[in-house]
């Protein structure tokens, strides 16, 4: 009696640890077949309609002013895109979003893009907003510095995040004296210590310390010899091959919003300001002044802007490559298309 | 034999579950297929062998800063809490405000931990402290407040002092509850410790893994990143079995949550 109750319990424990097995098994498939439906998610859900999601990398600010314009002054519609700017976050990498298909267009940088496809991830560059880099290091006036070698050369603290400008700065001015610590945005420390310099937007930072009461001094990275395209709108390769058409009206669309932006910046930027209160209206109107020679070049009086060159990107391949950012596989060629050519 | 079997019998759970999720991870980054989002665990291991001179530089300046903010932790939480079970008016009046070290966002004092302590270990181990110590506080006051009240009686009957109630009873009573405190803050002290390296870590030879982590992001080498989690969890894991094992050592002979069951 005894022995056929242990030997039931045994069977019961057996067919239990079956139906565990069973159930794991099904978990795993169930787990994988939403991984796979994750990789197959289309890159647009609205991929046949108009309708098209553009991801910007930071908050509503004049870097983004042309796009707002568009959407405002009605080019996106003229040319049959309803396109829904999204902001987001800081540090998003929205290169990722682009491969993953969670957007269909969105902002970034030409180094990123570089990176991005060193990684596998197929993105390209459709428009360049910035054709001068915009990124800045800001430094105190009284502290005298007549370069960026300087702040490398001396003690006191730089803010910065890890970039590639960073390396590429800091493999310029070796050895490098100055502490280097994490950037996480905002300029409150460089405001209560004289002997901080911090990275910017020479259109933002330095403009908001000025307000506040502080003395900025800015140098361009450029200057150095530092200069991807920045702000620049990617799409994924599979959208481009898919939908040239509609890649086309978007960067017509990009070209008409940021003209009608860089000649009258005032209502976009009041709209910009109701999506974004924490920049005050001032600021905007300095800001859109201060980027319009960044964005509009003898290159874009020439071919229009957001145009690229194939020299331009070869030169930032070539420095990444350098730096040891990328390795010589990614080819600059690949990284971009002006789609109105 | 017999205590071969028992370490046995603990570790082939843990280890059943490990080996399950690395099979997992393997199945999903091959069917996901993106290795910017998530990388094979095989890919996990080869760049952290590749890479393991930076990273063990990283783990040791993380792991200092982690300890650091964990001690400043134990002892400050510890009397914090032993002051005040002490009074029933500076537990009114402060107790409340202890709650700010729980649910203050580190990004939004970053700033000034900066300028106070300027970048680096000490504003990192002041995230870790902020970020680790309420636990301690809270869990150190409820153990004191929790003495058996017939003890209590009956060293008041033995004419005992405060001060010998408060060493000879309360404390070693409150013990467990001060021991579980301090499992969680250890945890705690590496998150905070690597929240305070994206805040506020230097660059450099020997940076932290929360610069490293946010370094690898940026350039897009999320193999690197995986990387440095695995081993700032690791972190987290060696401090928690070193607090078990105190916790052991101190109060296992007489404490029946230290004693096997």
């Amino acid at each position: 009696m005894r022995e056929d109750i242990v030997r039931t319990n045994q069977k019961s424990e057996i067919r239990m640890t079956k139906r565990n097995a069973l159930m794991g098994a099904f978990c795993l498939l169930a787990a994988t077949f939403f991984c796979g439906c994750d990789k197959n998610r289309g890159s647009s859900a609205s991929a046949n309609s108009g309708n098209v999601k553009l991801t910007l990398d930071w908050k509503p600010e004049p870097e983004f002013g042309g796009f707002y314009a568009a959407n405002q002054d009605g080019a996106f519609s003229k040319h049959g895109l309803n396109v829904a700017i999204a902001p987001a976050g800081e540090g998003a990498d929205t290169w990722q979003l682009v491969a993953t298909g969670q957007t269909d267009f969105a902002t970034s940088t030409a180094d990123q893009v570089l990176i991005a496809r060193k990684q596998g991830a197929d993105v390209v560059a459709i428009f360049a907003v910035y054709q001068t880099f915009p990124q800045g290091i800001m430094v105190h006036q009284a502290r005298g510095f007549k370069s960026i070698k300087d702040v490398f050369g001396n003690s006191g603290v730089l803010l910065a995040e890890d970039n590639s400008w960073l390396h590429f700065l800091q493999n310029k001015f070796p050895p490098v004296q100055v502490k280097i610590a994490n950037y996480s945005g905002g300029i409150s420390e460089f405001l209560a210590k004289k002997d901080y310099s911090q990275q910017c937007f020479v259109t933002s930072e330095p403009i908001l310390a000025k307000h506040q009461g502080g003395d900025p001094q800015t140098f361009l990275i450029a200057d150095e010899g530092f200069n991807p395209y920045t702000t620049v709108v990617i799409c994924s390769g599979d959208f481009w091959r898919a939908h040239p058409e509609k890649v086309k009206s978007m960067a017509a669309a990009c070209r008409e919003g940021w003209r009608d932006y860089l000649d009258h910046p005032d209502p976009v930027n009041a709209t910009m300001h109701g999506l974004n209160q924490d920049m005050d209206l001032q600021t905007f109107g300095e800001a859109a002044v201060a980027q319009k020679p960044l964005i509009e070049t003898d290159e874009t009086k020439a071919n229009g802007l957001g145009t690229m060159t194939p020299q331009r990107w070869k030169d930032l391949a070539d420095q990444l490559v350098k730096l040891g950012v990328i390795d010589g596989s990614v080819n600059p060629g690949q990284c971009f298309v002006n789609p109105g050519e | 034999v017999k205590k071969r079997h028992s370490i046995f019998a603990s570790l082939w759970p843990p280890l059943v579950v490990l080996v399950a999720a690395i099979v997992v991870m393997h199945i999903w980054a091959k069917v996901l297929d993106k290795p910017f989002l998530l990388p094979t665990p095989r890919e996990v291991a080869d760049i952290a062998v590749q890479r393991h001179e930076d990273l063990l530089a990283s783990l040791w300046t993380t792991t200092k800063a982690a300890l650091i903010g964990f001690f400043a932790s134990g002892v400050c939480g510890i009397a914090v809490g032993m002051a005040l079970a002490a009074s029933s008016l500076v537990r009114r009046a402060f107790y409340p405000y202890t709650v700010f070290f729980q649910t203050v966002p580190i990004v939004a004092i970053a700033p000034l931990l900066m300028i106070w302590c300027g970048p680096g270990m000490g504003a990192v181990s002041l995230c870790a402290f902020i970020v680790s110590v309420f636990p301690v506080i809270a869990s150190t006051l409820s153990g004191l407040l929790s003495t058996d009240r017939a003890l209590e009686d009956l060293f008041r009957l033995y004419g005992a002092s405060a001060w010998a109630r408060l060493w000879k009873l309360k404390l070693p009573s409150a013990l467990p509850s001060i021991f579980t405190g301090l499992r969680v803050a250890s945890g705690l002290a590496v998150i905070g410790t690597v929240v305070g390296e994206f805040l506020v870590g230097l660059f450099g030879p020997g940076e932290g893994l929360g610069v490293r982590i946010v370094a690898a992001k940026k350039q897009g080498h999320t193999d690197e990143v995986f990387a440095a989690v695995l081993i700032a969890s690791l972190l987290g894991l060696a401090m928690f079995a070193a607090i078990n094992l105190a916790a052991k050592l101190l109060i296992g002979h007489w404490h029946v949550s230290e004693q096997e069951r």
